[in-house]
């Protein structure tokens, strides 16, 4: 009786230290939703959901502040990816936030630009290199097509690009196959 | 030497077989179209002009990315046109391209050098710049640059010369071997003392008697060693030839670099041959025309960038409409037309009669596609994942390692193009890949930053509080001053009402 006694103490005395320490030792910071749910969206930062960046929106979703169904750059597929993840209905993409489009980066016409910096400000990810009055120019492989440069151009030399498909970014179609 | 055969693969003889095989050399092309993009990798940037002379051999394009090599010039004549043509790939995408007219002269550019048949006078880097500058790359079909391949197998132990040309209907390498054994002899020998490895071996299926005697007749190199291998589809994939001849499995995801190997195509020894001994740039290639819709089918040694009509003038073709293929009848490109032109990787022309494209059914689940995979995959399994694009699903099937040899679609009952589903599902991969790097590259740069923004705020804050208690003091400053000029101003009144009552 009085040795069993002993002995379940000491195995509780034990394991609560361990559950202790691995509770200080394995505690997770923030919202693990918050991450899984930015991992899916595309990152453009282009605050087309009504939140300032991807992050945000995220947290949001999270929160149950938005709906899953804001972000035009991630489309159907982000939408789809999001229901999974969370459990609900996917919808469709309300378009009051935009349309979808194609991959695309900002362009710079050299000769236009004034080097007003106003589009240094505006990009989210820092993709644009110049400095007050000298010409401006993006770094393409940063460029997330965000769009938020070109509101904010005083002479509008900033356009969009699409990017092209090349023979080292091209997917065959396998639509073509199941039709015939 | 030969260690043991591999499971998979298909046993298949060439369906459009010949008496006698010969390399023909065609002549002069009117014209040539070299394109600029290669294989994979940038388009190559033109170094000439429209209107320029151009000699045979001279550099018309450079580029700086290891995955591609210069272009030459093929012929001597002048730039007529730079511009976009389409490519003889899936893809059917345009890229660059500069059209030579031939002015029938064939006139090289100097080519005397000191350093060819003594090569072994230069190191071995100096050899090596030589065939980076020479424009070879994989002539197997792959088109991977040769220097690259090269120097990524630095060090390497065994060099292994694959003439083992599996894919039923290719004979370019055989001719090639028949018409130059010694070219192929001393471009090993070359090849051998840029890598430094040890021996080689030059490997080459059964089938080939003629070109297997021949290259013992001419190899006096001990270091050489010819290994006739069993005739059997897909034994001259790279990994199932290393683990054939060295008994070596090479890794998933790794190359035979990795296990101190390095693997050439014989056509890519007889360019290091040329480049190196005679000091010529890639300007020519073995291509065999073969097809049903061929009376005899040929192998030509033909100017890069020669059309494939002109190519076709050379054999006899049967009226009525044709089916076109680039490479070989396993693994060939489908083509819309012959509006194409010879490359460095065109090892095969294949000229079918037209026929209805056979009806591609449901997959009935019997299995055969994975018997036959040489890799030892489960291609049926693969074939759901990639169809429903459930990338990471294929990718547990090690999708990557696919050789896309072409097995499983050809023994399919049901016709289903295999193939093209994993090369959708692999260029999937490599999309959802590399967005990934991307969004993960945007979110840190994002988050840098806001968090520079937080810290810009704060350090302004910062900076805020500061003058405004500097101005603070300075004010009390003042005003302990001001207190004292008061002070003073009302003793001196309070003086001058003294005196004033005084002398009143």
């Amino acid at each position: 009786m009085f040795e069993a006694i002993i002995i379940i103490s000491i195995l509780a005395l034990i394991l609560g230290l361990s559950l202790g320490y691995a509770a200080i030792k394995y505690k997770v910071e923030g919202n693990p939703l918050v991450d899984q749910i930015d991992a899916i969206l595309p990152q453009t930062q282009c605050g087309q959901c009504n939140f300032p960046g991807c992050r945000p929106y995220a947290e949001a979703i999270a929160n149950g502040e938005a709906e899953i169904n804001q972000c035009p750059p991630g489309g159907q597929d982000g939408i789809d990816a999001l229901a999974e993840l969370l459990q609900v209905e996917t919808l469709p993409l309300n378009e009051e936030h935009g349309e979808t489009k194609p991959e695309r980066v900002a362009l710079v016409d050299e000769k236009v630009c004034i080097g007003c910096t106003l589009c240094i400000q505006a990009c989210p990810v820092d993709a644009f290199v110049g400095s007050s009055k000298v010409m401006t120019q993006v770094i393409a492989a940063e460029c997330t097509g965000c769009d938020l440069c070109i509101p904010v151009c005083p002479v509008d030399c900033i356009s969009m690009v699409e990017v092209k498909v090349t023979i080292n970014n091209f997917i065959p179609d396998i639509k073509e196959l199941a039709s015939v | 030497m030969f260690k043991q055969s591999f499971k998979g693969g298909l046993f298949l003889d060439n369906p459009f077989p010949v008496k006698k095989i010969d390399l023909i050399n065609i002549p002069l092309p009117d014209k040539v179209v070299l394109s600029m993009q290669q294989r994979i990798g940038e388009q190559a940037i033109p170094c000439v002009k429209v209107g320029d002379k151009v000699l045979t051999g001279q550099v018309v394009a450079t580029i700086d990315d290891n995955r591609c090599a210069p272009v030459h010039s093929s012929i001597s004549g002048i730039v007529v046109a730079i511009e976009n043509k389409k490519m003889a790939d899936k893809s059917k995408l345009e890229a660059l391209a500069i059209t030579i007219e031939s002015d029938g002269e064939d006139e090289w550019i100097d080519n005397s050098d000191c350093c060819t048949e003594n090569y072994n006078i230069c190191t071995p880097d100096i050899i090596y710049n030589k065939i980076r500058m020479s424009g070879i790359v994989g002539m197997g079909g792959a088109g991977f640059p040769t220097h690259t391949k090269v120097r990524i197998a630095e060090g390497c132990d065994v060099l292994i010369v694959n003439a083992t040309e599996c894919e039923p209907g290719i004979m370019c390498d055989d001719a090639l071997i028949q018409a130059y054994p010694t070219k192929v002899i001393l471009g090993t020998e070359a090849l051998l003392y840029i890598c430094g490895a040890k021996k080689a071996i030059i490997a080459i299926e059964e089938d080939k008697p003629d070109a297997i005697d021949l290259l013992k007749k001419f190899c006096k190199n001990d270091a050489i060693t010819i290994q006739p291998i069993p005739t059997k589809y897909t034994s001259g994939a790279e990994k199932i030839l290393v683990k054939s001849l060295l008994g070596i499995e090479i890794p998933s995801g790794k190359y035979a670099s990795d296990v101190g190997v390095l693997c050439h195509n014989v056509g890519t020894l007889v360019a290091i041959f040329d480049a190196v001994l005679e000091n010529r740039p890639l300007i020519s290639r073995a291509v065999t025309v073969t097809g049903d819709a061929i009376k005899e089918p040929q192998n030509f040694q033909v100017r890069l960038g020669a059309s494939y009509d002109y190519v076709f003038n050379f054999v006899d073709i049967e009226p009525g409409e044709k089916n076109i293929m680039m490479a070989g009848t396993m693994m060939g490109i489908d083509l819309d037309g012959t509006d194409y032109y010879v490359n460095k990787n065109t090892n095969c022309i294949v000229v079918n009669k037209a026929k209805a494209k056979p009806v591609i059914k449901e997959c009935i689940r019997c299995g055969l596609c994975n018997n036959v995979c040489p890799i030892g995959l489960l291609p049926q399994q693969l074939y759901w994942y990639s169809k429903s694009a459930n990338i990471e699903k294929a990718l547990e099937y090690n999708l990557p390692d696919c050789i896309e040899c072409g097995c499983c679609s050809y023994i399919c009952p049901s016709n289903i193009p295999l193939v093209d589903y994993y090369q959708f599902a692999k260029g999937l991969n490599k999309k959802q890949q590399s967005e990934q790097i991307k969004n993960k590259k945007a979110r840190d740069r994002f988050e840098f930053r806001q968090l520079r923004l937080e810290r810009n705020k704060k350090e302004r804050a910062i900076m805020m509080e500061a003058k405004k208690k500097a101005l603070q003091e300075k004010m009390a400053k003042d005003n302990v001053q001001k207190e004292l000029i008061l002070a003073a101003k009302k003793r001196v009144e309070e003086k001058k009402l003294k005196r004033d009552a005084n002398t009143k």
